[in-house]
Protein backbone atom coordinates (compact mmCIF):
# COMPACT_ATOMS: atom_id res chain seq x y z
CA UNK A 1 0.00 0.00 0.00
CA UNK A 2 1.47 3.63 -0.90
CA UNK A 3 2.21 5.91 2.04
CA UNK A 4 -0.10 8.87 1.38
CA UNK A 5 2.48 12.25 0.69
CA UNK A 6 1.68 13.68 3.62
CA UNK A 7 3.00 11.09 5.90
CA UNK A 8 5.86 10.80 3.54
CA UNK A 9 6.76 14.67 4.11
CA UNK A 10 5.85 14.23 7.69
CA UNK A 11 8.33 11.71 8.36
CA UNK A 12 11.11 13.39 5.77
CA UNK A 13 10.90 16.53 7.86
CA UNK A 14 11.16 15.02 11.32
CA UNK A 15 14.21 13.43 9.42
CA UNK A 16 16.05 17.08 8.99
CA UNK A 17 15.87 18.47 12.15
CA UNK A 18 18.86 18.82 13.51
CA UNK A 19 20.29 16.01 15.54
CA UNK A 20 20.61 16.64 18.95
CA UNK A 21 22.64 13.69 20.04
CA UNK A 22 25.93 14.03 17.97
CA UNK A 23 27.79 11.40 19.93
CA UNK A 24 25.13 8.53 19.62
CA UNK A 25 25.80 6.64 16.48
CA UNK A 26 22.98 6.72 14.23
CA UNK A 27 23.53 2.93 13.88
CA UNK A 28 22.24 2.65 17.62
CA UNK A 29 18.56 3.30 16.13
CA UNK A 30 19.33 0.65 13.46
CA UNK A 31 19.58 3.37 10.55
CA UNK A 32 21.18 4.17 7.97
CA UNK A 33 21.18 7.69 6.38
CA UNK A 34 19.62 6.93 2.54
CA UNK A 35 16.53 4.66 3.59
CA UNK A 36 13.59 6.40 4.29
CA UNK A 37 12.15 3.43 6.12
CA UNK A 38 15.19 3.69 8.68
CA UNK A 39 14.64 7.46 8.97
CA UNK A 40 14.85 8.99 12.11
CA UNK A 41 13.60 12.44 13.92
CA UNK A 42 15.26 14.58 15.83
CA UNK A 43 13.02 17.37 16.95
CA UNK A 44 14.29 18.56 20.15
CA UNK A 45 14.32 15.63 22.91
CA UNK A 46 12.45 13.81 20.69
CA UNK A 47 12.58 10.43 18.60
CA UNK A 48 10.34 9.08 16.35
CA UNK A 49 11.25 5.75 14.16
CA UNK A 50 8.46 4.22 11.76
CA UNK A 51 8.43 0.34 12.10
CA UNK A 52 9.87 -1.18 8.74
CA UNK A 53 6.96 -3.33 8.43
CA UNK A 54 4.31 -0.24 9.09
CA UNK A 55 5.01 3.26 8.50
CA UNK A 56 2.11 4.42 9.82
CA UNK A 57 3.24 3.06 13.42
CA UNK A 58 6.37 4.91 15.21
CA UNK A 59 8.28 3.92 18.31
CA UNK A 60 8.39 7.48 20.00
CA UNK A 61 11.01 8.53 22.76
CA UNK A 62 10.47 11.89 24.82
CA UNK A 63 12.86 13.47 26.73
CA UNK A 64 11.46 14.81 29.84
CA UNK A 65 11.31 18.45 30.17
CA UNK A 66 13.81 20.33 32.17
CA UNK A 67 12.58 21.71 35.72
CA UNK A 68 9.67 19.00 35.51
CA UNK A 69 9.49 15.96 37.93
CA UNK A 70 10.05 14.10 34.93
CA UNK A 71 13.60 15.66 34.34
CA UNK A 72 16.21 12.55 33.24
CA UNK A 73 13.91 10.51 32.28
CA UNK A 74 13.16 8.70 28.88
CA UNK A 75 9.64 7.89 27.92
CA UNK A 76 8.93 5.38 25.68
CA UNK A 77 5.45 5.84 23.52
CA UNK A 78 3.45 4.62 20.55
CA UNK A 79 1.93 6.57 18.17
CA UNK A 80 -0.02 5.59 15.08
CA UNK A 81 -1.55 7.26 12.11
CA UNK A 82 -4.88 5.69 11.44
CA UNK A 83 -6.47 5.44 7.82
CA UNK A 84 -7.97 8.89 7.72
CA UNK A 85 -4.94 10.67 9.43
CA UNK A 86 -4.78 13.87 8.95
CA UNK A 87 -8.63 14.36 9.43
CA UNK A 88 -8.58 12.58 12.37
CA UNK A 89 -5.36 12.89 14.85
CA UNK A 90 -3.20 10.38 15.45
CA UNK A 91 -3.05 7.95 18.09
CA UNK A 92 -0.58 7.92 20.83
CA UNK A 93 0.10 5.95 24.43
CA UNK A 94 2.93 5.86 26.57
CA UNK A 95 4.32 2.47 27.25
CA UNK A 96 6.77 3.76 30.10
CA UNK A 97 4.94 4.12 33.59
CA UNK A 98 4.37 8.01 34.31
CA UNK A 99 2.82 9.74 37.47
CA UNK A 100 0.76 12.40 36.04
CA UNK A 101 -2.74 13.60 36.09
CA UNK A 102 -3.29 14.09 32.58
CA UNK A 103 -2.27 10.59 31.67
CA UNK A 104 -4.02 6.90 32.47
CA UNK A 105 -2.42 3.49 33.90
CA UNK A 106 -2.36 2.10 30.34
CA UNK A 107 -0.69 5.48 29.29
CA UNK A 108 -3.70 7.16 27.73
CA UNK A 109 -3.29 10.94 27.46
CA UNK A 110 -5.74 13.48 27.91
CA UNK A 111 -4.78 16.31 25.64
CA UNK A 112 -7.16 18.39 23.43
CA UNK A 113 -5.01 18.90 20.75
CA UNK A 114 -5.52 14.80 20.70
CA UNK A 115 -9.07 15.18 20.71
CA UNK A 116 -11.77 17.86 20.18
CA UNK A 117 -8.90 20.74 19.15
CA UNK A 118 -7.26 18.53 16.12
CA UNK A 119 -7.16 20.04 13.19
CA UNK A 120 -5.34 18.39 10.09
CA UNK A 121 -2.73 21.53 10.00
CA UNK A 122 -0.91 20.05 13.02
CA UNK A 123 1.81 17.06 12.51
CA UNK A 124 3.42 14.66 13.84
CA UNK A 125 6.26 16.75 15.39
CA UNK A 126 3.84 19.74 17.13
CA UNK A 127 1.93 16.74 18.84
CA UNK A 128 4.70 15.32 20.19
CA UNK A 129 5.74 18.88 21.87
CA UNK A 130 2.51 19.37 23.08
CA UNK A 131 3.12 15.97 25.06
CA UNK A 132 6.04 17.18 25.93
CA UNK A 133 4.82 20.18 27.42
CA UNK A 134 2.10 19.17 28.63
CA UNK A 135 4.73 16.76 31.41
CA UNK A 136 6.38 20.45 31.68
CA UNK A 137 3.05 21.46 32.78
CA UNK A 138 0.69 19.19 34.28
CA UNK A 139 -3.08 19.80 34.58
CA UNK A 140 -5.31 18.37 37.29
CA UNK A 141 -8.39 19.98 36.88
CA UNK A 142 -8.68 18.22 33.37
CA UNK A 143 -7.67 15.08 34.23
CA UNK A 144 -7.63 11.52 33.44
CA UNK A 145 -6.38 9.85 35.83
CA UNK A 146 -8.62 10.74 38.71
CA UNK A 147 -6.63 9.27 42.18
CA UNK A 148 -3.60 11.19 40.97
CA UNK A 149 -5.41 14.46 39.86
CA UNK A 150 -6.53 14.44 43.38
CA UNK A 151 -3.82 14.15 45.14
CA UNK A 152 -2.02 16.96 42.87
CA UNK A 153 -4.81 19.06 43.93
CA UNK A 154 -4.38 18.03 47.69
CA UNK A 155 -1.23 17.57 48.47
CA UNK A 156 1.29 19.28 45.14
CA UNK A 157 4.74 18.65 46.73
CA UNK A 158 4.15 14.97 47.57
CA UNK A 159 2.16 14.02 44.04
CA UNK A 160 5.80 15.66 42.89
CA UNK A 161 8.01 13.54 44.79
CA UNK A 162 5.89 10.93 43.65
CA UNK A 163 6.25 11.89 40.22
CA UNK A 164 10.39 11.88 40.39
CA UNK A 165 9.94 8.10 42.01
CA UNK A 166 8.35 7.00 39.23
CA UNK A 167 10.42 8.31 36.47
CA UNK A 168 13.94 7.27 38.59
CA UNK A 169 12.21 3.98 38.43
CA UNK A 170 10.51 3.20 35.22
CA UNK A 171 12.45 6.05 32.83
CA UNK A 172 15.72 5.94 33.91
CA UNK A 173 16.78 1.97 32.86
CA UNK B 1 -6.06 -1.72 1.34
CA UNK B 2 -6.06 -0.04 5.12
CA UNK B 3 -3.75 0.72 7.39
CA UNK B 4 -2.91 -2.65 9.25
CA UNK B 5 -3.75 -1.18 13.26
CA UNK B 6 -1.27 -2.17 15.31
CA UNK B 7 -1.88 -4.89 18.24
CA UNK B 8 -1.43 -2.30 21.09
CA UNK B 9 -3.72 0.14 19.53
CA UNK B 10 -6.44 -2.56 18.40
CA UNK B 11 -6.52 -4.02 22.20
CA UNK B 12 -7.36 -0.21 23.05
CA UNK B 13 -9.83 0.11 20.76
CA UNK B 14 -11.93 -3.49 21.75
CA UNK B 15 -11.54 -2.04 25.62
CA UNK B 16 -12.71 0.84 24.86
CA UNK B 17 -15.67 -1.04 22.97
CA UNK B 18 -16.32 -3.51 26.22
CA UNK B 19 -15.97 -0.57 28.82
CA UNK B 20 -18.74 1.51 26.80
CA UNK B 21 -20.94 -1.65 26.50
CA UNK B 22 -21.04 -1.40 23.11
CA UNK B 23 -20.98 -5.11 21.95
CA UNK B 24 -23.14 -7.81 21.91
CA UNK B 25 -25.20 -7.78 24.95
CA UNK B 26 -24.84 -11.54 25.56
CA UNK B 27 -20.95 -11.29 26.30
CA UNK B 28 -18.77 -9.02 27.53
CA UNK B 29 -14.94 -9.01 28.54
CA UNK B 30 -12.49 -6.47 30.70
CA UNK B 31 -9.05 -5.80 31.55
CA UNK B 32 -7.75 -8.65 34.41
CA UNK B 33 -5.21 -5.80 35.36
CA UNK B 34 -5.72 -2.43 34.61
CA UNK B 35 -2.25 -1.48 35.02
CA UNK B 36 -0.73 -4.07 32.67
CA UNK B 37 0.42 -2.16 30.06
CA UNK B 38 0.85 -5.10 27.31
CA UNK B 39 -3.05 -5.63 27.96
CA UNK B 40 -2.34 -9.78 27.58
CA UNK B 41 -4.58 -10.99 29.83
CA UNK B 42 -8.94 -10.22 30.00
CA UNK B 43 -11.90 -11.52 31.33
CA UNK B 44 -14.63 -12.50 29.59
CA UNK B 45 -18.36 -13.47 30.02
CA UNK B 46 -20.96 -15.57 28.44
CA UNK B 47 -24.55 -15.50 29.14
CA UNK B 48 -25.72 -19.30 28.03
CA UNK B 49 -27.85 -18.99 25.14
CA UNK B 50 -31.68 -19.50 25.78
CA UNK B 51 -33.42 -22.71 24.94
CA UNK B 52 -30.70 -24.86 25.87
CA UNK B 53 -29.10 -26.51 28.97
CA UNK B 54 -27.16 -23.40 29.04
CA UNK B 55 -30.09 -20.49 29.81
CA UNK B 56 -29.49 -18.36 32.15
CA UNK B 57 -26.22 -19.89 33.67
CA UNK B 58 -23.25 -17.23 33.32
CA UNK B 59 -19.73 -18.36 32.13
CA UNK B 60 -16.20 -16.96 33.06
CA UNK B 61 -13.76 -17.21 30.83
CA UNK B 62 -9.76 -16.18 30.89
CA UNK B 63 -8.68 -15.06 27.61
CA UNK B 64 -4.94 -14.23 26.50
CA UNK B 65 -3.83 -12.19 24.05
CA UNK B 66 0.35 -12.77 22.86
CA UNK B 67 2.40 -10.34 21.39
CA UNK B 68 1.50 -11.17 17.92
CA UNK B 69 -2.37 -10.70 18.27
CA UNK B 70 -4.37 -10.15 16.64
CA UNK B 71 -2.18 -11.53 13.30
CA UNK B 72 -2.89 -14.93 15.48
CA UNK B 73 -5.82 -15.68 17.60
CA UNK B 74 -6.00 -15.17 21.32
CA UNK B 75 -5.98 -18.27 23.83
CA UNK B 76 -9.40 -18.99 25.54
CA UNK B 77 -9.88 -20.53 28.70
CA UNK B 78 -13.47 -21.41 30.38
CA UNK B 79 -13.11 -20.60 34.33
CA UNK B 80 -16.60 -22.11 34.77
CA UNK B 81 -16.88 -25.67 34.31
CA UNK B 82 -18.96 -26.56 30.51
CA UNK B 83 -18.81 -29.58 28.75
CA UNK B 84 -18.74 -29.06 25.42
CA UNK B 85 -16.51 -30.67 23.00
CA UNK B 86 -14.43 -27.90 22.56
CA UNK B 87 -13.39 -27.71 25.78
CA UNK B 88 -10.80 -29.92 27.91
CA UNK B 89 -12.33 -31.47 30.88
CA UNK B 90 -9.00 -31.38 32.82
CA UNK B 91 -8.08 -27.58 32.19
CA UNK B 92 -10.65 -26.01 30.48
CA UNK B 93 -8.48 -24.75 27.66
CA UNK B 94 -10.96 -24.38 24.47
CA UNK B 95 -9.27 -26.93 21.48
CA UNK B 96 -8.79 -23.76 18.80
CA UNK B 97 -9.16 -26.43 16.60
CA UNK B 98 -12.87 -27.04 16.65
CA UNK B 99 -13.78 -23.84 16.73
CA UNK B 100 -14.15 -22.52 13.20
CA UNK B 101 -13.23 -18.48 13.80
CA UNK B 102 -10.41 -20.04 15.91
CA UNK B 103 -8.99 -22.49 13.43
CA UNK B 104 -9.41 -19.76 10.43
CA UNK B 105 -8.52 -16.50 11.97
CA UNK B 106 -8.53 -13.34 10.17
CA UNK B 107 -6.97 -10.30 11.86
CA UNK B 108 -10.07 -8.12 11.98
CA UNK B 109 -12.23 -10.90 14.15
CA UNK B 110 -12.01 -9.53 18.13
CA UNK B 111 -12.46 -10.92 21.18
CA UNK B 112 -16.08 -10.50 20.91
CA UNK B 113 -15.94 -12.48 17.61
CA UNK B 114 -15.03 -15.79 19.88
CA UNK B 115 -17.43 -15.21 22.54
CA UNK B 116 -19.86 -14.68 20.39
CA UNK B 117 -19.19 -17.63 18.01
CA UNK B 118 -18.48 -19.88 21.39
CA UNK B 119 -21.97 -18.86 22.41
CA UNK B 120 -23.75 -20.23 19.23
CA UNK B 121 -21.60 -23.18 19.56
CA UNK B 122 -23.35 -23.86 22.77
CA UNK B 123 -26.63 -23.71 20.99
CA UNK B 124 -25.88 -26.31 18.40
CA UNK B 125 -28.56 -29.22 18.05
CA UNK B 126 -25.44 -31.39 19.15
CA UNK B 127 -24.74 -29.44 21.81
CA UNK B 128 -27.11 -27.71 23.35
CA UNK B 129 -28.77 -31.15 25.13
CA UNK B 130 -25.47 -32.57 26.88
CA UNK B 131 -25.66 -32.65 30.53
CA UNK B 132 -24.01 -29.86 32.60
CA UNK B 133 -22.25 -30.13 35.71
CA UNK B 134 -23.70 -27.99 38.57
CA UNK B 135 -24.01 -24.40 37.76
CA UNK B 136 -21.26 -22.22 39.70
CA UNK B 137 -18.36 -25.08 39.85
CA UNK B 138 -15.06 -24.03 38.28
CA UNK B 139 -12.59 -26.04 36.92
Amino acid sequence: MALPKRIIKETERLMAEPYDYPHVPLTVFGASSDSLSLCISRVSGINAVPHEDNLRYFDVSIHGPAQSPYEGGIFRLELFLPDDYPMTPPKIRFLTKIYHPNIDRLGRICLDVLKNNWSPALQIRTILLSIQALLGAPNPDDPLANDVAQRWKDDEPAAIQTAKEWTRTHAMT
Amino acid sequence: MSAKVPRNFRLLEELEKGEKGLGAEACSYGLADGEDMMMSNWNGTILGPPHSVHENRIYSVNIHCGPDYPDNPPTIQFVSRVNIPCVDQRTGKVDPTKVPCLAQWKRDYTMETVLIELRRYMALPQHKKIPQPPEGSTF
